[in-house]
């Protein structure tokens, strides 16, 4: 190939490609199903272990839920712990599959092709995880659909005014859309497995789900369109899921919670944790199902950024908070901020968050960095740690020293908090695989077409 | 096999197990009147109206003193208790323990088998040995334990066992008494009597080692009567004056206006001092101490006969005879102090305390031994020596520590199930008639001593009513209606101390005790006194009004004697006395004594649900005068059930605080702290018709914590255990939050703010829930909405008082039927799962609105009590309609001392307001 001169052409100088050699529509297909029709005694195990861990789990949500929320460590004055931390952490992370594919669609990021169909998935499962813990910690979880206003006889609706009836139709309208997105997404890709099928009843089960898709061009017209409907549906779903979740706790007036800053540092913080997830799950498929030249080093530079921004805008919204608790005055809230928080029981995982979530945006200005996929690796599991912790402690301890001293208190998780934190995870990660295994994880129909058009701007490069 | 004249419970064992038991019991619950006829009080139905309760006169006696109550009955099972409004000793209001006993009667873990030796034996086996057919010759080693008593009831027997049985012998046995009260009157007047005290007429109070407001004798008639000339009400009100000295923080010392920390053994000293000032003679005090002194004399002589000095029953008897030389010196005899003849039969005599007993047990001459709910083996280590006697028999109402040492056990009735007399403090004459037919069958004190006295039918009510000679039958309804016969308060003695009383004393007094590098106060229990509620779940749970520390009783220590021990709070202490040794958790409280180790007395029963609960200390008082030893023990540190781990304020404005003289030069003091804060949003709704409100006097409160016990009781408030306490999640709907206030260790002032539901008018509870579980009622209560609640627990985050309750988990289940009958039908009890939180009693509101609407008025001012309200002892609770301008408690809200806290930072516009609170300080020792 001769020296690229087109514009595209000379971005691709300075930045890494997102497709590395050419591979033509058949072999891209064989090798982005592979993993899809070829199982094995590692899969099984993995399976085993998620599924074990998975099943622990829901073993202790059930006790939840039939010994009574007193199981968990929360208290009085600390009405909400682990349960809503691990709600809008895992919410959070659900974010970044959601932006990935609908803004940078409508923006035309060609990175995020590679990519999409995976971030996607992860934030289906968090959001369902996320979704399950405002259920599982109400005291009367069976009671929970009446935060819904649907016509009950008695004519009673909800209490518009609290924020949880604005987060139970966010986070409920978010997972549709996002799980129509995804689907939609899937169709040609499921199209595509149903052709290549190796057995006659896989060949049915996804001709199933491939909802007779032909791949006739009115098809591929009909399908652009809703992709793209749903792309904008889905745009200002990103900012408003976060938004609500914050109003949960800038809408109340407690010192700490009752803050304006909270709707987009909130959104900053879930965009800048799922990128930190999308790292997590791209470092490992990248490497153990060989796909370098499917996801580049482009990829890993372009989410990188994307941390790097988030995050920074993450640490600016500390500082805002910090100045404006000193700046307001109010002495409830200046206690919390600087007592409370950078000296209190808590104040470890404070310093921890604050560490970390000022050093790794701002070490992800150095390239090498950002381009090393380890180095990448080992970033994104800190910042999954950090924002984890920055919920908690921005729950945990505004409850703990609000207003009246002699109501202090001090949250103790119980075991039953860790082990169901800890079982999301097992059944995170057990989703996650039973998506990698059965579904083409990697977008083959939109990959081929980056191909063709990569390949278009070449060839008019090499005819120029 | 004998039966029990009542068919529904037999005695002994004929197959009845403890399920079935429980079950007849479920069947009858509600359907058991009492088989004697008794009357309700003020109102005669004509038979029991379902719904309705009825309130029945009675009166419970705590170590002989007796305080009228009125128990609410629902359908013939009691379920609350308050104070008979007309009754001197309560005038409405209770005492802590008084609020709980309810749940005594109903305890499952009550005692009910009678029983001889391991075998199942009937009332009959016990007639036959000691009535009036059974050989006792004249009464021979037969010793007979009783607590202290003034019933005439029960003094009448006691001649009559005297008379049949002249050998036997009779101990009076109150774990608490010194005896030093009445050597010290001895010492005085030459002749024991007992002191009454007018606090309502003293201007100047000093308390030696008493507290006086939470504990005394008389403390529910007193604290009203303190209360009286502490409230002020506008600029020109006077206000007294409160001097402590003691060694532990008490709920009294804890609200003084001037209070001195001393060791035990300097106590003594240090009054000797202030009385040597108070009678024109040198101190021999240095330093602080003598700075106090002189103030407190200078005081108490600017104030003759408008002062009072009340000495601790732990004080050496001189002191007593002291405090009775400075009243006499002081003007205060028949003004403010008068001498009355005692009350409680034989005081001061011979026959009190164990002394006697324990001389004739160790020479071996007792034969036969009736313990009558007392419980020495636990309390005087008397265990070993009561098994050693041939014949033992005891009655309680639970299988106490004596009672598994002895022979024959009966089970004891609760006070509520059975008849007797008693005199209140100033004795007045009282009576006790019964709510309920006895639930496990059992005895009164008065059913064995009738026996003994040789009645062939031991029916108290009978002995009663034939003792008080009252055959017509209209004058005996008439008296059990009123529960008490007025007019029989001993009249005040013409007496005069003795001349040489003063000196005598002083030297006593003087006499310095060696110093010990530390020392041990052994204290009551401010909620299980001597250890006879040491079983009551309510009392267990409630936090000490001091410590806030629930389910335990740890070491008290000084933060300096803490330091030096090397200890910090939950940290193992060993504290041994001779050879006794007790180890109980270390507890830092500002204010103690150094070199002082406090310790509570009454703990360490075994509890049905948590094991032992606490540490017995009642070993190291048997060690008396031993030396004492206290060293951190090998072990972790414990973390301590605590309701409040933080006593600052953080400078604060919650509990508001001011001296008398800033508020006379500023009356209206707190309406800065009030001011709304200015919103964007209109007022959309105004309130109109009866809205309601709640004013607390912080000036008066003592924090004695009755308010939360009636709260318990009234609400179907349940008990949590110790585990639940240190997770923080004790469920009541009232609590005492303690602030501590003052310079120094030396001066710790650590005030109470009962805190419950604020009922904002702009509550943040109400916009956060997400589905209307709790709203505005539209006569101004936040209402909570049980069968709506899910449990998002949002109200409870974004209350700023934090006086929402969870119920974490299913605490009414399991439940022993007898538990169920405690329950105020007219309350939900709340599930598992749903917040909950004060009503402000609203089903007391609702009975008073109906029962307005029925009779054809208007709803008045007084109509309506909160069961805190009608406990407080203070009054310092005022409930009622802030709509009617001339209510109680719209002057409060008018008051310039009125605040609502939290009002002017968060304008939340609460209905619960709360009066600065005011301290009357020296200013000789302001300086």
């Amino acid at each position: 190939m001769s020296a690229p001169r087109s514009a595209a052409s000379s971005r691709a100088m300075e930045e890494p490609p997102v497709l590395l050699a050419r591979p033509s529509d058949d072999e891209l297909t064989r090798r982005l199903l592979r993993p899809i029709w070829v199982g094995g005694p590692v899969w099984r195990i993995l399976f085993l272990v998620t599924g074990l861990g998975s099943a622990t789990m829901l073993l202790f949500v059930l006790y939840t839920v039939v010994a009574g929320i007193g199981v968990w460590g929360n208290d009085i004055p600390v009405g909400w712990a682990y349960g809503i931390t691990n709600f809008v952490w895992w919410i959070g992370i659900g974010h970044a599959g959601t932006f990935i594919s609908a803004i940078l669609l409508l923006l035309e990021q060609p990175w995020r092709t590679s990519i999409n169909r995976f971030a996607e998935a992860m934030t289906l499962f968090a959001v369902m995880l996320a979704g399950m813990f405002p259920v599982l910690h109400l005291g009367r979880p069976w009671f929970a659909y009446w935060i819904f206003p649907y016509p009950a006889t008695m004519d009673v609706w909800p209490q518009f005014r609290s924020a949880l009836p604005w987060d139970a139709a966010a986070i409920a309208t978010y997972f549709t859309v996002s799980f129509l997105f995804w689907y939609v997404g899937l169709i040609p890709d499921l199209a595509t497995a149903r052709d290549c099928a190796p057995t006659p009843a896989k060949r049915r089960l996804y001709g199933l789900f491939a909802l007779g898709w032909r791949g006739s061009s009115t098809h591929w017209s009909h399908y652009r369109l809703a992709y793209g409907l749903l792309a904008a549906l889905a745009t200002p779903l990103v900012i408003s899921v976060h938004s609500i979740v914050s109003a949960d706790f800038a809408t109340a007036q407690l010192p700490g919670w009752h803050s304006t800053i909270f709707p987009p540092y909130f959104v900053a913080g879930a965009i800048y944790s799922g990128f930190a997830m999308v790292i997590t799950l791209m470092v490992p498929i990248r490497r153990i199902f060989r796909l370098h030249e499917v996801i580049t080093t482009r990829h890993l530079d372009a989410v990188a950024k994307m941390t790097m921004a988030t995050g920074l805008i993450v640490a600016y919204a500390y500082v805002v908070e910090y100045f404006l608790a000193w700046y307001g005055g109010d002495p409830f809230e200046h206690y919390v901020f600087y007592a409370e928080r950078l000296a209190g029981p808590y104040a470890w995982a404070v310093w921890t968050v604050f560490a970390i979530n000022f050093a790794v945006p701002n070490l992800l200005w150095v390239r090498r960095i950002r381009r090393s996929a380890l180095a990448l690796f080992f970033l994104s599991i800190l910042i999954n740690v950090a924002m984890w912790l920055e919920r908690f402690f921005l729950i945990v301890t505004s409850l703990q020293r609000d207003f009246l001293p002699s109501s202090w208190g001090l949250f103790r998780p119980s075991y039953i908090d860790g082990a169901i934190l800890t079982g999301t995870l097992f059944t995170f990660a057990f989703l996650f695989l039973l998506f990698l295994r059965f579904v083409p994880f990697v977008p083959i129909a939109e990959v081929k077409e980056l191909r063709h058009e990569l390949e278009v701007a070449e060839g008019r490069a090499v005819r120029g | 096999m004998d039966r029990h004249p009542l068919p529904i419970h037999p005695e002994g064992t004929d197959g009845w197990s403890r399920r079935s038991f429980l079950l007849g019991v479920a069947a009858l619950a509600g359907c058991r009147p009492p088989r004697e006829k008794i009357l309700p009080y003020a109102r005669q139905p004509p038979e029991v109206q379902p719904g309705r309760p009825l309130f029945y006169a009675t009166s419970m006696a705590i170590e002989g003193n007796a305080i009228g109550l009125l128990v609410e009955s629902h359908e013939g099972r009691p379920t609350k208790i308050e104070g008979n409004p007309e009754h001197p000793a309560s005038l409405g209001a209770t005492g802590l323990q008084h609020q709980a006993a309810i749940l005594d009667l109903y305890d499952p873990a009550r005692a009910r088998l009678f029983r001889r030796a391991a075998g199942p034996a009937g009332w009959g086996a016990f007639v036959e040995r000691f009535g009036p057919t059974a050989q006792l010759g004249a009464g021979e080693g037969l010793h007979v334990v009783l607590e202290p008593t003034a019933s005439p009831l029960l003094a009448s027997l006691i001649e009559r066992i005297r008379a049949r049985l002249p050998a036997a012998r009779f101990h009076f046995h109150a774990p608490l008494a010194t005896g030093a009260v009445e050597e010290g009157s001895r010492r005085a007047f030459g002749q024991v009597l007992a002191t009454q005290r007018r606090y309502d007429r003293a201007r100047v109070v000093l308390a030696i080692d008493a507290d006086f407001l939470a504990s005394g004798p008389n403390h529910v008639r007193e604290a009203r009567d303190f209360a009286a000339a502490r409230r002020v009400r506008d600029a020109a009100a006077p206000m007294n004056r409160l001097y402590v000295v003691e060694s532990e923080l008490t709920c009294t010392g804890a609200v003084a206006d001037h209070r001195l920390r001393a060791r035990p053994s300097d106590v003594p000293r240090i009054f000797a001092g202030i009385a040597a000032a108070i009678l024109g003679r040198p101190s021999g005090l240095e330093g602080r101490a003598r700075r106090f002194a002189e103030a407190v004399a200078t005081d108490l002589l600017r104030h003759p006969g408008a002062g009072v000095v009340v000495v601790g029953d732990r004080q050496p008897a001189a002191a007593h005879a002291l405090a009775h030389v400075l009243d006499e010196r002081l003007g205060n005899r028949n003004a403010t102090v008068f001498q009355t003849a005692p009350t409680i039969l034989e005081a001061g005599g011979p026959s009190h305390g164990l002394a006697s007993l324990r001389d004739a047990l160790t020479r071996g001459e007792v034969r036969t031994l009736l313990l009558l709910e007392v419980d020495p083996a636990y309390d005087a280590e008397l265990g070993e020596a009561i098994a050693m006697v041939p014949e033992t028999v005891c009655l309680a109402l639970h299988e106490t520590e004596t009672a598994r040492a002895c022979g024959w056990f009966i089970p004891a009735l609760h006070w509520l199930e059975g008849w007797g007399d008693g005199r209140s403090h100033d004795g007045t004459l009282t009576l006790q008639q019964p709510l309920i037919r006895p639930l496990y069958g059992g005895r009164s004190p008065a059913a064995v001593l009738a026996v003994l006295a040789g009645e062939a039918d031991p029916d108290p009510h009978r002995l009663l009513r034939a003792l008080h000679g009252i055959a017509d039958e209209r004058a005996w309804e008439r008296l059990l209606r009123t529960g008490f016969v007025p007019g029989t308060a001993f009249p005040p003695l013409p007496v005069a101390v003795r001349a040489d009383a003063a000196q005598a004393a002083l030297a006593s007094l003087a006499r310095e005790a060696a110093p010990a590098a530390i020392e041990l106060c052994l204290a009551p229990d401010r909620r299980l006194r001597d250890g006879r509620f040491g079983r009551n779940d309510w009392l267990l749970e409630l936090p000490d009004p001091i410590t806030r520390i629930a389910w335990e009783n740890p070491a008290l220590l000084s933060p300096a004697t803490a330091r030096r021990l090397g200890v910090e709070s939950g940290d193992p202490l060993e504290v041994r006395a001779g050879d006794r040794v007790v180890r109980a958790p270390a507890f830092v409280v500002q204010g103690t004594a150094d070199d002082t180790v406090v310790l509570h007395l009454g703990w360490g029963h075994h509890h049905r649900g948590e094991g032992q609960v606490g540490v017995n200390a009642w070993p190291l008082r048997a060690a008396a005068g031993q030396p004492v030893e206290v060293r951190a023990a090998p072990g972790q540190r414990i973390p301590l059930a605590s309701a409040q781990p933080h006593i600052e304020m953080h400078g604060r404005p919650i509990l508001l605080h001011a001296t008398v003289d800033a508020f006379r030069a500023d009356p209206a003091l707190a309406v800065h702290h009030d001011e709304p804060r200015p919103s964007l949003y209109p007022d959309a709704w105004r309130p109109s018709g009866v809205q309601w409100g709640m004013a607390i006097d912080l000036g008066v409160c003592t924090g004695c914590a009755t308010c939360v016990i009636a709260c318990q009781a009234e609400n179907n408030v349940p008990v949590v255990g110790k585990v639940g306490v240190r997770k923080g999640r004790e469920m009541h709907w009232l609590r005492i939050d303690r602030y501590l206030l003052g310079e120094s260790e030396d001066d710790v002032r650590l005030l109470p703010q009962p805190m419950l539901c604020q009922h904002c008018e702009k509550a943040p509870c109400e916009y956060v829930c997400p589905v209307n579980a709790t709203v505005h009622s539209a006569d101004g209560l936040n209402e909570m909405v049980y069968n709506r609640c899910i449990g998002t627990r949002f109200c409870s985050n974004n209350c700023p008082y934090k006086v929402r309750r969870f119920n974490w988990l299913e605490y009414n289940e399991p439940i022993a039927a007898t538990q169920a009958m405690q329950k105020n039908p007219d309350v939900t009890v709340r599930a598992r799962g749903v917040m909950e939180k004060c009503t402000y009693c609203v089903q007391r509101i609702r009975a008073a609105q109906i029962d307005a609407r029925l009779a054809g008025r208007a709803l008045r001012d007084g109509d309506v009590q909160t069961a805190c309200q009608a406990a407080c002892p203070t009054g310092a609770i005022v409930f009622g309609p802030v709509s009617d301008p001339e209510s109680a408690v719209s002057r409060l809200h008018r008051d310039g001392r009125s605040y609502g806290v939290l009002q002017h930072q968060l304008g939340t516009e609460p209905r619960t307001r709360y009066l600065v609170h005011l301290r009357n300080p020296n200013p000789e020792l302001e300086a």
